[in-house]
């Protein structure tokens, strides 16, 4: 069975922020919550780095095991999904992620925060698919649809890769062969610098 | 001895000092939530899916 993964390669992102306006404007994220986010490396600095981030859909996800209601998932496509009906919004689960994918809008005065809400690499919720319920509580669900991810399908530079992880690993090491070398992204270059 | 009063006294409080390396894990509970129902199987969904990455992911 196919594990859904993401993967930025570094040594392609441009940091041009497409992957973020795609994923807002595809499932009409509101104000405030970004699913996604680009994150740079000594910006302005030759030799910059830019990843683009969210949730990575870990297969021993933390926020899965953390959550006092049980309210995520994982799907037969290795996908991590939650149920907003069942959120309590108590945000331990964004103390757990590494990736700071869980996003919170903010509901009432003194910042009470509202259901959680995360990346749900295009495939919905619990929802019937494509119905109007799974659009307006988790976005749209694309992977019904037999499309990948928009932020991957659409990223120019095709530094963002989404699908089965097999796949992209395969994609990934071709170009790191072809590159005639690992990426410049860790190594001992690039940890002790001068 | 006073003196050894306090050292016998310092080491009875500093021996029930230590550091716990034991790591906390926590294991995922069962999911509670509404049923998620695909309209497609996982095997086909994963076959249309592969051939979408080929149109539309692979290297230029």
């Amino acid at each position: 069975m196919a594990r859904m993964k993401f993967l930025c390669d570094a040594e392609r992102c441009i940091e041009c922020n497409a992957c973020v306006t795609a994923c807002k404007n595809e499932h009409e994220v509101p104000w405030g919550i970004n699913r996604r986010r680009v994150v740079t490396i000594d910006d302005g600095i030759p030799g910059e780095k830019s990843i683009s981030v969210a949730c990575m859909h870990c297969t021993d996800a933390p926020c899965q095991a953390v959550c006092p209601v049980d309210c995520f998932y994982t799907t037969d496509d290795g996908v991590v999904l939650h149920d907003k009906d069942i959120c309590i919004g108590c945000g331990y689960c964004f103390y757990a992620c590494p990736f700071g994918a869980p996003q919170y809008p903010q509901e009432g005065a003194f910042g009470a925060r509202g259901k959680m809400d995360k990346c749900t690499f295009c495939a919905g919720g619990p929802e019937s698919d494509n119905s109007q319920a799974e659009l307006d509580k988790y976005g749209r669900n694309r992977l019904a649809e037999g499309k990948l991810p928009l932020c991957a399908e659409m990223c120019s530079t095709k530094a963002l890769l989404a699908g089965d992880g097999d796949i992209v690993a395969d994609l990934f090491r071709n170009r790191v062969v072809r590159r005639g070398g690992r990426p410049d992204t860790w190594g001992w270059n690039t940890a002790y610098k001068d | 001895m006073k003196k050894i009063i306090s050292i016998v006294f310092a080491t009875f409080i500093l021996s029930a000092c230590y550091e716990d390396t034991r790591v906390t894990l926590h294991e995922p509970g069962v999911y509670k939530g509404k049923r998620d129902t695909q309209t497609m199987p996982a095997e086909e969904r994963e076959a249309l899916l592969k051939l979408r990455f080929n149109e539309v992911q692979t290297d230029r």
